[in-house]
């Protein structure tokens, strides 16, 4: 194995991917054995979904549904990153792609659960089959947004499978509310979509790459929950590190620089960042911005999950009371790579939410952003005056 | 949590023993607590490691002492600095879970309304009653520059003309001020079905009374709507 990384960047081969010397159950596999003796039923992906294949931390492979898919929106990113979710369904329109975003959903609760504890595995596991059996029934499959619903969707997959005791239990919630237990076959983060669906997104780019650096925050609940069930690609940090968000801003031409605390979480901690903010704040300035910038220069910060999202943005202004100089704007990966292929700033990717400056960046990739808050204040006016808002897709 | 003038613990030995039966008793703790090398791997990676007096490490060796004194000791404030990321998880040679461990010990400080559970929620009721009350953690009318001052200036720009703003939002979902999504009052009762069923609204009854009167409130009326 040649690891070539005296540049430290992100685009480094290997012949192997770390496996980080784990050697865990397939749960894909005990999945469909329980399947098969009737004691599941499962969601299986199809023809319909144009599935797409990436290999995981060991390997195994996981097929990415591409169309029809179902889209588990996330609180946090609806109630504060709107451009979050507005920007992916963007891109599925550039693509002609189906999908369902509908008020039939609950939110996870995993959230609540990881700050608060005030729920439990049978709690957590019926709202997941909850939900998982709406896409069902409508026949399309989930996507979820949340890095945490993905964190908890896959550990509830893989408790489900290992207790009948727990089944049963949900089973019989489900009945109740008139619903059935059905597993998706594959628990799927939209950073996986963006991840397969990559090469395609650097096809219809508008804006050349090449002089901007891109730093990676990486979500726990992406790759440290339920470790095992996470893209890995050994052309990506030769396969050490997990491929999706770098894999997309590679593929659309950034240079993605690596930092000493890449695998750092962003100090959110659930409970700290509404009750223990000082804590949150510290280790944003600290632990990611600060390396972030004095490391790798970086022009931009992507990230794949709300809370990091928020964290990494919102509490880079009260660090400059504590004599930090150092700023980056922050995105999730979808949110760049609309930017990068075109969408409007304000419309669709909603940057006017974010409290980082990150007209700078726009300024560096030639996106004329002040047009663009023209456009968008004159649209405010259009809907204040009885305007009907213009939509991505037509509520039915 | 009760101490004598000296600072020594007056629970009764025979309750400290039930709270670490109830811990053992979960059906994830022997999966989650295996055995312990005493590495320190999880700690050196564990975020709030570098800010409290907290260890993934620490957690571990107690629960392996099986020493009801030891993990009641823990039951204080202890376990609420743990951030819920799984670093330790994925990094322990031993493939412990300190993290899970703890959000099974975090469950019992809830259920049996413990006040230093009580005490460490109290903050957190606004996101509590959201969520039990309509499937939605967060709203967008709840991000007010009174109270996230430290997010700075640009922050009121999130509550200033805010029904217009998310109106421009280009999904028919987020046109909404009070919720993320509008979510359907079908998902909603549904919702109230699992939180009665397995227990959820028991659990917020036991941490903060007052809370849950206001959260049926709202469910007696959703669900007669
Ligand atoms: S918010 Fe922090 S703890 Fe949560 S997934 Fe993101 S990095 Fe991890
Ligand atoms: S889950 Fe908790 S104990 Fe484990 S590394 Fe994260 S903060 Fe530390
Ligand atoms: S829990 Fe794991 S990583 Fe932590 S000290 Fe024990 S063996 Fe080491």
């Amino acid at each position: 194995m040649e690891i070539r990384n005296r540049l430290n960047l992100a685009n480094v081969g290997s012949d192997y991917i770390h496996a980080a010397g784990r050697k865990l159950e397939n749960m894909h596999d005990h999945l469909l054995e329980l399947e098969s003796k009737g004691e599941v039923k499962v969601m299986h992906i199809n023809s319909e979904n144009r599935a797409k294949d990436a290999l995981t931390l060991f390997g195994w492979k996981k097929l990415i549904p591409t169309n029809k898919i179902w889209h588990h929106k996330s609180c946090g990113q609806c109630g504060n990153i709107p451009g979050y979710p507005v920007s992916l369904l963007w891109l599925m329109n550039q693509f002609g792609l189906e999908y369902i975003d509908e008020r039939n959903q609950t939110s996870c609760t995993a959230w609540n659960y990881h700050g608060s504890a005030t729920s439990n595995p049978v709690g957590l596991a019926s709202v997941a089959a909850r939900n998982w059996h709406r896409a069902y029934e409508l026949g399309y499959f989930p996507v979820n947004h949340c890095a945490t619903t993905f964190g908890d969707y896959k550990e509830m997959r893989n408790l489900l499978v290992e207790n009948k005791e727990l089944r049963d239990e949900v089973k019989r919630i489900m009945h109740k509310i008139g619903r059935d237990l059905v597993i998706p076959e594959y628990i799927i983060h939209y950073s996986e979509w963006v991840h397969v669906m990559r090469f395609e997104i650097a096809k219809i780019k508008k804006y050349d790459l090449g002089h901007v650096t891109v730093t990676v925050h990486p979500a726990c609940h992406t790759y440290k929950m339920i470790p095992e069930d996470c893209i890995y690609d050994k052309d990506i940090y030769a396969g050490k590190r997990t491929a999706v968000s770098t894999g997309v801003a590679l593929a659309l031409g950034a240079k993605v620089a690596d930092y000493s605390t890449w695998y750092d979480c962003c100090g959110f901690g659930f409970r700290h960042i509404l009750t223990e903010r000082e804590t949150s704040r510290s280790f944003v300035m600290d632990r990611k911005i600060k390396p972030m910038v004095r490391e790798a220069n970086s022009d931009v910060c992507l990230t794949q999950d709300t809370g990091c999202t928020t964290t990494l943005d919102k509490n880079q202004w009260i660090g400059k009371a504590m004599g930090y100089t150092e700023q980056v704007p922050v995105m999730a990966d979808v949110m760049f790579a609309a930017l990068v292929c075109g969408a409007d700033p304000y419309k669709i990717v909603q940057l006017q939410w974010h409290t980082t400056d990150w007209r700078p960046l726009c300024e560096k990739i030639g996106i004329d952003w002040k047009k663009s808050e023209e456009g968008y204040n004159a649209y405010l006016e259009e809907l204040k005056a009885g305007g009907k808002p213009q939509n991505l897709y037509e509520y039915k | 949590m009760e101490y004598d003038e000296k600072g020594v613990s007056i629970v009764p030995l025979d309750f400290k023993k039930e709270i670490f039966k109830e811990a053992r008793k979960d059906f994830r703790y022997d999966e989650y607590v295996l055995g312990c090398l005493n590495c320190g791997v999880c700690t050196g990676g564990c975020p709030p490691h570098r800010f409290f007096d907290f260890s993934p490490r620490i957690v571990l060796q107690n629960l392996k002492t099986k020493d009801p004194e030891l993990i009641w000791t823990m039951m204080d404030e202890y376990i609420w600095a743990c951030f819920q990321c799984f670093t330790c998880a994925m990094i322990c040679p031993f493939l412990n879970n300190p993290g899970g461990a703890i959000a099974i010990l975090r469950e019992i400080a809830v259920r049996r309304g413990f006040e230093s559970a009580r005490k460490v929620l109290k903050p957190y009721s606004r996101v509590l009653l959201k969520l039990t009350a309509y499937g939605n953690q967060l709203s967008p009318d709840m991000i007010q520059p009174d109270f996230f001052p430290d997010w700075g200036p640009d922050i009121s720009y999130a509550s200033a003309d805010l029904k217009v703003k998310r109106k421009a939002i280009p999904m028919p979902t987020l046109q909404i001020t009070n919720l993320s999504w509008d979510v359907s009052p079908e998902a909603m009762k549904e919702l109230y079905e699992i939180f009665d069923e397995s227990g959820v609204f028991k659990i917020i009854e036991a941490v903060d009374p007052s809370l849950y009167e206001i959260i049926m409130d709202i469910v007696e009326d959703v669900r007669s709507s």
